[in-house]
């Protein structure tokens, strides 16, 4: 018998001893770490990849830090794609501490994944910490990628193994979905991956307009050919009112703008709209309407000449926060036929800038009611929260909020300001109004800056700044602008 | 001997030509739905750095909590080359003129070749796939870029990117101490031209020309008995102007004749 009959070489009582010992040291002498598990989002199966992954699951469990001398030296290397850090830990927690704690979790949405009650992730394995999954290492306040499990050393002690090694390295971060729910955890990345920005505007005011109504107004101006390369602002010229020679009022006069379009690089008149219909022109004789420009030419347009139109329309109230242009509805009269009109918005100060007729009606004995649409029909306010869902009303683009730069004292010349966002699904578009989906925080978006926000890295905006002045694209540049 | 000073910053607007071609270049990433679940713009920058200034911007908190972010790109110019294929001869000039419509010499440019590195580091293999795929349409195998290599004579080349060859490295074997590096490096040549010292040119611009016409080809004797001039309408106009001619036609019956020195009929 070559073993001593006196000890039973693995009971479990002496596997347990050990076991309880070892944990017992691991809460001695350890330190707490978060362990977050890898949820696959989408893996693909082909080149055998997870695409897209999220952690929001956390679980604190004692380790022992087997770096008794700290990171290897030189972590931090340069690199052609610029800093590089390499540190790498090696942590030992308890096999039964996982097993008992973190194992039957993970399971439970295992199970919960098989039946159907979850069907936005996968999890694959979970009897023993994975590769891939993340660590947060407080002292360190770094993330660390597990890249390989070890499970037998010490090799088979009394029977049975009783601790992991988990050699990890720092975490290569891309947009991966990291919302613990602890701050301290989720903070961390505030700053990293790709962050854009958002302007946003402050409260809205509903702009509002009148209108004037006259006999003998260019009710609208048809246009039958629309002729081909002119410039972005042909001249309109219509011949004066008859009843200009009489009280010499310049209002008397029609104006009007053309609203051109390019296509394949061809720009023609798309439309003439009216910005001041005049008074006094002949029904049965209307007046000419010509349109000059320096480069384009064979457009042709005839004018419409009512009674009982509209002749003007004068704002009021400008308005706050327009970047789209909103609906103008313009009452319609008894008999006779309704107006129409589109708004002009200064992108810059977000007002109405201007009202210009598309048809100005007929039949009208009495000024008509004009509504210009709000800029938004969600209410404006509130606060977002860190790493909630924020969502585009227009573009339907979501997007995980980084940074709020909330303010209380909100006004025209005081908007709430940057609101930085990670993990976009697309582009936002100004006009549109971002909504937080817990907060339900609703602010009008100004402005939208795609270029990665505080990289240092990213030189992709001082690039295509310097190339714009002795890059000739004469056509377009096929790679996109910035 | 080579003393004069001169600087055009042509490598430099070729490098930064050669950049922006690709700063704007996105990927995505797909929920399990199908549905786009994130879209990221690729950082690019000139992979060449100060090593301290590196340091402090890309790890302004020294407990940085990750490693590096991805995918990012690089460019970089590894060489320079004289082409001899585009040579032209050292002795040829032409006029050009500056912003200030001063007439300037400068001879025929010297051809060489820009060597680049454009590096792709992805995390994921369909990443890399992804910024590959909208870039390698675009050269057949070269694409051109109209640079303003001198501004101050608007001398504007067409510079061919040749795409010469695209090497990928994916280190996914070893033990799992190492981790994954997916590198994609594609190599272009940029022909480009370079231009030495422009010198003011003592040619004024052409404002007047006028021929006289003789009876006889003995001009000793003969007297010049008709002119044509030509001058351009409006006379102030500049080589880029958009002009016209007025000519003028004078015959003479007075026995003078013109003297280029006095520049009047004597």
């Amino acid at each position: 018998m070559a073993l001593n009959p006196f000890f039973l070489q693995g009971s479990s009582n002496e596997q347990f001893l050990i076991q309880d010992l070892v944990n017992e040291q691991l809460k001695i002498y350890g330190i707490e770490v978060y362990y977050l598990p890898r949820k696959f989002i989408d893996t693909d199966k082909i080149f055998r990849e997870s695409q897209t992954s999220k952690f929001d699951d956390n679980f604190i469990i004692e380790a022992y830090l087997n770096n008794y001398d700290g990171y290897a030296p030189g972590s931090d290397i340069m690199t052609k794609f610029g800093l590089r850090l390499k540190n790498e830990i090696n942590l030992i927690i308890s096999k039964e501490r996982f097993e008992e704690y973190i194992t039957p979790i993970l399971s439970g949405r295992v199970q919960g994944i098989e039946l159907g009650f979850i069907n936005d992730y996968d999890l694959e394995v979970v009897t023993r910490p994975r590769e891939g999954d993340l660590i947060y290492f407080p002292l360190g306040e770094r993330f660390f990628e597990v890249k390989r499990v070890e499970h037998e050393k010490p090799f088979y002690q009394l029977g049975k193994n009783y601790i992991y090694e988990l050699q990890c390295e720092l975490f290569e971060y891309e947009n991966e979905d990291i919302d613990t729910t602890i701050e301290e955890i989720d903070r961390k990345l505030e700053d990293e991956g790709y962050i854009t920005s958002l302007i946003l505007g402050g409260t809205i005011s509903e702009a509002t307009a009148t209108a004037d109504i006259d006999d003998g107004v260019v009710s609208q101006i048809i246009l039958s050919d629309d002729g081909s390369f002119y410039s972005s602002n042909p001249i309109v010229s219509i011949q004066n009112s008859p009843s200009f020679t009489l009280s010499n009022d310049s209002t008397d006069n029609a104006t009007a703008v053309a609203i051109t379009t390019s296509v394949g690089n061809v720009r023609s008149i798309k439309s003439i709209r009216i910005t001041n219909g005049g008074r006094g022109y002949n029904i049965s004789n209307p007046p000419l309407v010509t349109i000059t420009d320096s480069s384009g030419s064979g457009a042709i347009a005839t004018a419409v000449v009512s009674n009982g139109s509209i002749n003007a329309l004068q704002i009021t109230n400008p308005g706050s926060e327009y970047y789209i242009e909103p609906i103008v509805t313009i009452g319609g009269p008894s008999v006779g036929q309704t107006a129409s009109a589109r708004a002009i918005f200064n992108p810059i100060t977000g007002e109405i800038s201007g009202i210009q007729i598309v048809n100005s009606g007929y039949g009208y004995t009495e000024a008509p009611t004009v509504q210009i649409s709000s800029a938004s029909t969600v209410s404006i306010g509130g606060t977002y929260l860190y790493n909630e869902t924020v969502i585009g009303s227009l573009s339907g683009t979501i997007a995980q909020v980084k940074y709020y730069n909330s303010r209380t004292d909100l006004n025209q010349s005081n908007p709430p300001g940057d609101l930085r966002v990670s993990i976009n699904s697309g582009q936002f578009s100004p006009g549109e109004v971002i909504v937080g989906s817990a907060s339900s925080a609703a602010y009008i978006l100004k402005s939208y800056d795609n270029d990665n926000y505080g990289e240092e890295y990213d030189a992709n905006e001082e690039i295509e700044t310097e190339a714009d002045s002795i890059i000739d694209f004469t056509e377009i540049n096929p790679f996109g602008e910035f | 001997m080579l003393g004069t000073y001169f600087y055009h910053e042509i490598i430099r607007k070729t490098i930064v030509g050669f950049g922006t071609l690709f700063n704007n270049i996105y990927i995505r990433h797909l929920n399990k739905d199908g549905s786009v679940a994130d879209e990221t713009k690729v950082g690019l920058s000139y992979g060449p750095t100060q090593k301290f200034l590196a340091k402090i911007q890309q790890q302004e908190d020294l407990s940085k909590p990750i490693a590096i972010t991805l995918p990012r790109m690089s460019f970089e110019m590894v060489g320079l080359q004289y082409d001899p294929a585009r040579k032209t001869s050292v002795t040829q000039t032409f006029r050009a003129c500056d912003d200030n419509g001063n007439i300037k010499k400068v001879y025929m440019p010297v051809p060489y070749n820009v060597t680049f590195e454009l590096s792709i580091y992805s995390k994921l293999n369909d990443d890399a796939l992804q910024i590959v795929e909208q870039i390698l349409p675009f050269f057949q195998p070269s694409f051109n870029l109209t640079i303003d290599l001198i501004d101050s004579i608007g001398e504007k080349k067409d510079i061919p990117i040749v795409m010469d060859s695209i090497d990928m490295q994916d280190d996914y074997e070893g033990d799992f101490a190492t981790r994954r590096a997916l590198i994609y490096t594609l190599r272009f040549t940029a022909k480009t031209y370079l231009f030495g010292p422009i010198a003011d040119s003592t040619d004024g611009l052409i404002r007047k020309v006028q021929v006289d016409l003789y009876s006889d080809t003995n001009t000793q004797t003969a007297k010049r008995e008709m002119r044509y001039t030509v001058v351009p309408d409006p006379i102030d106009a500049e080589p880029g102007d958009d002009f016209g001619f007025t000519e003028l036609w004078e015959t003479f019956s007075d026995s003078k004749e013109y003297s280029p020195t006095q520049q009047t009929d004597i």
